[in-house]
């Protein structure tokens, strides 16, 4: 059927977006396209959920993002968890004095919780409203909203003198404009 | 102009969408560049080879 050639032409089309949101997800390129493969042959088992005129890119990422869930949940001896306690024990200690380059954003996203981690990806790489991204996750804006915070509290703890040099101007300001983030941060110099 | 180098149904500039005043500028355009550089990398031959194997299960059945 033409309608399902299509569905096909779309997914297809959208195989970059997913292959960068896999690889953000799990920061590793086989593991990604293996959860991208994955995405695609249960998006096109499923084809007939998929409800046309809705947003098959959201769609796709939930799926993706179910398939990356159930892949944790099979892998854990060699992952992060969502509460960070397994994060430790993979390449880097999760030392809040660790500084990374600011290159290294794809190691600190590996740093995050994996909630966190998706909701930062979602509403700022993948183009997603954050409504979209609270159904793609399935909870409410605000936990998205929360999520991202905590993210770029970390990332900024993490990137953060990196980003000053940068840009040219310290972090902290910037910071301090958008919601005033009432974080306590330790004595200045 | 490359004509060869034809835009793809379905490929919007994925970066133009939603910014949050949430994060800071620098870590917004980071994360997108982190994304985009992956969205750039031509898609390997196993997924062509894997929607046309779909292709042809659409057609045969």
């Amino acid at each position: 059927m033409t309608g399902h050639d299509h569905f096909l032409e779309q997914v297809t089309a959208l195989l970059p977006a997913l292959r960068a949101f896999g690889r953000s997800l799990c920061g590793d390129p086989a593991r990604a396209d293996d959860l991208v493969q994955d995405t695609v042959l249960k998006a096109w088992t499923n084809r007939e959920q998929f409800q046309s005129g809705s947003n098959l890119k959201a769609w796709l990422f939930t799926i993706l993002r179910n398939c990356y869930y159930s892949e944790l949940r099979h892998r854990k001896f060699e992952i992060e968890d969502p509460d960070g306690v397994c994060a430790g024990q993979v390449a880097i200690a999760p030392d809040h004095d660790a500084k990374l380059h600011l290159r290294d954003l794809s190691r600190a996203l590996q740093q995050l919780p994996v909630d966190q981690r998706e909701a930062l990806i979602l509403v700022c790489a993948t183009g997603l409203s954050y409504e979209e991204a609270a159904d793609v996750c399935q909870v409410a804006v605000g936990t998205i909203k929360s999520r991202i915070a905590r993210a770029r509290d970390r990332l900024v703890e993490l990137l953060g003198d990196d980003a000053a040099l940068v840009t040219g101007h310290p972090v902290v300001g910037a910071l301090a404009d958008v919601d005033g983030a009432s974080e306590p941060r330790s004595g200045g110099l | 102009m490359v004509m060869s180098e034809k835009i793809k149904p379905g490929e919007q500039p994925e970066t133009a969408a939603a910014s949050t005043e949430q994060v800071p500028d620098w870590l917004q355009s980071r994360l997108r560049r982190m994304f985009s550089d992956v969205m750039d990398e031509p898609v390997p031959d196993e997924f062509k080879a894997l929607l046309k194997q779909l292709e042809d299960k659409e057609r045969g059945s």
